[in-house]
């Protein structure tokens, strides 16, 4: 245990040094929220211009898309932060087998690495919020008695995040250097089927069907129950009581832990047996 | 082995090396990519998931707009007509990202990169023109991307049922290369400027996608943010320094008509657009050559071609 | 005639590291210590004839690797001149660029997605060499230098060696008439590294007006292959003749060898009055130092053996040598190597 805690802290210092000293601290705070702004505002602009040409003003619509997007901030940074351990240590500072020969978990390095990402995120994901609330007109009521379930669906769903990062970290073991394909598409793969910006119900049936196996469309569909409960744009997921969606994120969560840690073996298993661990790729 | 050449230095002579650099430069770039089999997986069919999560956002509002204007056909028409306008700009902006991503990511930072690995020195000792290595990554890197850009242009026509209307296929092409070019150009000259500025590249490029996305609208006609008050025709002018957004838009006039969104929504006509992409083109290809013959001349006094590998 | 290479008082200074704020994980790998400014080259005169096998012998850091990177054009002198094949690297390198390559060794250029073969060709693209001939003096090469059962390895998959080998291949596949070759044989095995010297050697005397030049570290290197070697340290050139003449300028002075008990103290030895310079080794395997004296003459000889004697070692074998490469090195730039 002692060594997972020591492995994790200088990981996780690691992780933070290399996400912001490249520059001066205000900078990357400034960095870390541009990004994700621009992406909302893109939403904004999309939202805007379809009310433009003519149709009908849907600011529930809207502010459904906000909030899940906003909250989306977390599956981009948590697993990009993870999965991309291991090809920037490959690829780029090319230290990955002099890390990988220390005595220590690997697995546990990589969550490390990402818990920075997570803070950052965090913090991207309120700026983005507030600025909806104060200039979009994006609806939001957080009750008090809400408070203690939302803070658990956040743990649980950052759990979740957590360890899909590492299974697609146990993947990019095996293959070349495609860090923006993975980038985009892997939480692509969320953006469409966890009802982040659209209702589940807009899409076909096996479409829906999928989103209903993925934990994190639990998490986004409880986090917008709770933030802001009067929108009533889903139904998909209607049938459903707040405490069964917790059930399924506990649940999905510990089936998840223990996925990445088979998928994360058995890619680190295959790599050493192909002398794939510590490969550059560049093209 | 032959005994010493004698070395030429005619135009056509330079015009052969030059040439064998483009293709030399490229190779890697074609072969090595599809020597990689999860490549397409990677690179050409998950990004497809992001588009189309744009475009499940135009059908979610569009069927509630429908949804609400039950009863009344002509406003159901005008929506969906609207809707489909919507999504054939987020699908043309789809297949505009994938270039801009290989821009910003194989052209912009690929000459740090080189000198990372131990390339640049090597390149920089050869006869050929420097502009010729810049162009072989372009050519590859268009290559390569292309087939990402045509799954997302396929997917829309077969998945999501886009409707193009193309009635002047010739202006089309003109303007597609003009904003190729133009936007490789573009990234020729980030690529000596990254040299410049080193490991803060990477922030810079990943700094350059959603606001870029945003700025040039790649996934909304990007009148919508000329009429914005305020703030909007700001940032669009800012963006409009990117090739992609003039590319974008007279892409969406040509393949839409230029009465879609009942013609409000456009910044210029084809022509004017065309011929600001041919400047655009020109400009940044003269500048990429100057900032690189400097940088150039910079790292040879500094003594940074190479780095790691001394 | 205009020499191959040519340079006058040849200067380069790097600036001192700029102390950056900023402190990346691989920066602390680089470990460039100092911050003041270094001269790499120190006002080096040198002159290497068409056709001739060059050799830089020196200490690490003494240059060599800078003024390979002048005159391949990636660096400019800070001040002085130097010409290859007669053009000022500084004003006019695209001819010197035509007829150049360099080979360094250790080095990992290529993409490790192409196979050996393919990256060597793309190399000889830059260098406007049609493919096909391309084609023809990579398989004669690789057949040469025994990489041709790698020819279509990925580069990533090659061993070092492996690596080295296709990297001289890049240098000889443009047919260059200067060709610079920075350590080319390190981290061959002896056999690789014989083929390639051997190579060398014959590709500069069986054609007219090939020029080497080449740095090394290992003497009997230098010695057997290069028709004049330049002794350089601190970025100052120390020496430059044949090799014979270089041995024939310390023929005044006297070498001896001595196997003794491994022995710690060695510091005395350097105060001695009469001896030049000094070196040694241990030889862990048999618990015993090898000493190199240069001696002024025969005197300190003696004073030697009781300095080793009094601290309780025996003294296996004296013998008075001829001296070699190695002896030169040692009495010109011996301090680097106590
Ligand atoms: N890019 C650089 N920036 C700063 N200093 C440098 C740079 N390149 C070389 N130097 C310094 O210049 C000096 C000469 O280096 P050089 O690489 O020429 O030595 P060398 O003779 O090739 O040594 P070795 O035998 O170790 O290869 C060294 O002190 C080195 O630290
Ligand atoms: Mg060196």
């Amino acid at each position: 245990m002692n060594t997972f805690w020591r492995t994790f802290k200088v990981a996780a210092w690691l992780g933070w040094e290399m996400d912001s000293n490249w520059t001066e601290p205000w900078l990357f705070m400034v960095y870390s929220v541009v990004k994700p702004v621009a992406g909302a505002f893109i939403l904004v602009l999309m939202y805007t211009v379809f009310a433009f040409i003519g149709n009908r003003p849907d600011p529930a619509a809207f502010s459904y898309m906000y909030v899940g997007n906003s909250f989306f901030i977390f599956v981009g940074s948590v697993l990009f932060g993870t999965f991309q351990v291991i090809q920037s240590d490959r690829e780029w500072y090319q230290t990955i087998r002099y890390v990988y020969i220390s005595p220590i978990s690997y697995y546990v390095y990589i969550v490390g690495r990402a818990v920075s990402k997570v803070g950052v995120a965090a913090f991207a994901v309120a700026i983005t919020l507030a600025f909806g609330v104060a200039f979009l007109g994006v609806q939001i009521h957080l009750t008090v008695d809400a408070v203690p379930l939302f803070a658990a669906s956040m743990l649980l769903g950052l759990a979740v995040l957590l360890a899909i990062g590492i299974c697609l970290g146990g993947i990019s073991f095996l293959t070349a250097k495609h860090t923006h394909g993975l980038a985009e598409g892997i939480p692509g793969l969320f953006y469409v089927f966890c009802g982040v910006l659209f209702p589940l119900s807009i899409l076909p049936s096996w479409g829906q069907a999928i989103g209903k196996a993925i934990p994190l469309t639990y998490w986004f569909d409880i986090t917008r129950r709770l933030l802001a409960p009067t929108l009533g744009v889903d139904s998909t997921l209607a049938g459903y009581s707040d405490l069964t969606i917790m059930a399924l994120l506990v649940v999905s969560s510990v089936a998840f832990f223990g996925l990445s840690l088979l998928i994360f073996k058995t890619g680190e298993y295959f790599a050493r047996k192909a002398g794939k661990i510590d490969m550059t790729t560049s093209y | 082995m032959k005994p010493a050449t004698v070395r030429r230095t005619d135009l056509r002579y330079r015009i052969g090396l030059n040439l064998r650099a483009v293709v030399g430069r490229s190779y890697p770039r074609i072969v090595g990519a599809n020597r990689e089999p999860s490549w397409i997986f990677f690179e050409a069919l998950l990004p497809l998931l992001g588009i189309a999560a744009y475009v499940f956002i135009y059908q979610s509002f569009g069927a509630r707009s429908f949804a609400a204007a039950a009863g009344n056909t002509t406003a159901q028409a005008v929506i969906s007509a609207n809707t489909n306008a919507l999504i054939a700009s987020v699908v043309l902006g789809g297949t505009m990202v994938a270039f801009w991503l290989n821009v910003l990511w194989s052209m912009a930072s690929q000459l740090y990169w080189e000198k990372e690995i131990g390339n640049l020195q090597l390149y920089m000792m050869a006869p050929m023109n420097r502009m010729a290595l810049l162009g072989g990554m372009a050519v590859g890197g268009m290559v390569m991307t292309s087939m990402r850009a045509v799954s997302t242009l396929v997917a829309g026509i077969l998945v999501f049922g886009v409707i193009f209307q193309v009635a002047d296929p010739l202006t089309l092409l003109a303007v597609f290369f003009a904003a190729l070019i133009a936007l490789y150009g573009l990234g020729m000259m980030f690529a000596s400027l990254y040299l410049l500025w080193g490991r803060e590249a990477w922030n810079l490029s990943a700094l350059m996608e959603e606001p870029i996305f945003f700025s040039s609208g790649f996934y909304f006609p990007v009148g919508g943010l000329f009429r914005v008050p305020g703030w909007g025709p700001i940032i669009a002018i800012i963006g409009s320094f990117v090739p992609a957004t003039f590319g974008l838009d007279a892409l969406r006039q040509l393949t839409l008509g230029s009465t879609a969104f009942g013609g409000q929504l456009w910044i210029f006509d084809v022509k004017t657009e065309l011929y600001i992409l041919v400047f655009m083109a020109v400009l940044f290809l003269i500048l990429a050559r100057y900032s690189l013959r400097y940088l150039e001349t910079l790292a040879k006094r500094e003594g940074k071609l190479t780095s790691r590998h001394q | 005639m205009p020499y191959a290479v040519e340079t006058r008082d040849l200067t380069r200074i790097f600036a001192g590291k700029k102390k950056r704020r900023i402190r990346r994980k691989r920066a602390t790998g680089e470990g460039e210590d100092h911050l003041g400014p270094v001269t790499a080259l120190d006002q080096v005169s040198i002159q290497i004839r068409d056709g001739e096998l060059f050799g830089m012998l020196g200490p690490n850091g003494a240059g060599k690797t800078t003024l390979i990177k002048i005159l391949a054009t990636l660096l400019l002198p800070t001040s002085g001149q130097a010409f290859v094949a007669g053009h000022d690297v500084a004003k006019d390198p695209f001819p010197i660029r035509q007829r150049i390559n360099m080979v360094s060794g250790g080095e990992t250029s290529g993409y490790g997605l192409l196979t050996a073969r393919e990256n060597v060709w793309m190399f000889s693209q830059f260098y406007g060499v049609p493919s096909k001939v391309s084609k023809g003096r990579i398989d004669e090469l690789m057949h040469t230098f025994g990489l041709w059962d790698k020819r279509d390895a990925k580069v990533r998959m090659l061993s070092t060696g492996q690596r080295q080998k296709m990297n001289m291949i890049r240098g000889f596949v443009t047919d260059p008439d200067i060709l610079f070759l920075d350590e080319p044989t390190l981290g061959l095995d002896v056999n690789a590294a014989r083929v390639i010297r051997d190579y060398i050697t014959n590709w500069v005397r069986s054609q007219k007006s090939k020029t080497v030049l080449l740095t090394t570290h290992y003497m009997a290197e230098a010695d057997q292959m290069c028709d004049r070697i330049a002794i350089i340290d601190n970025g100052k050139i120390l020496a430059c003749d044949t090799p014979e003449n270089l041995k024939r300028m310390i023929r005044t002075e006297t070498t001896f060898r001595l196997e003794v008990d491994t022995i710690r103290d060695i510091a005395s030895f350097s105060s001695m009055e009469g001896v030049k310079n000094f070196s040694h080794t241990d030889d862990i395997s048999k618990n015993r130092t090898h000493l190199t004296f240069i001696l002024e003459d025969e005197g300190p000889v003696a004073e030697i053996l009781s300095t080793i004697t009094s601290q309780g070692k025996k003294v296996h074998s004296l013998q008075k040598s001829e001296p070699t490469l190695e002896d030169v090195f040692i009495s010109m730039v011996g301090r680097g190597f106590e």
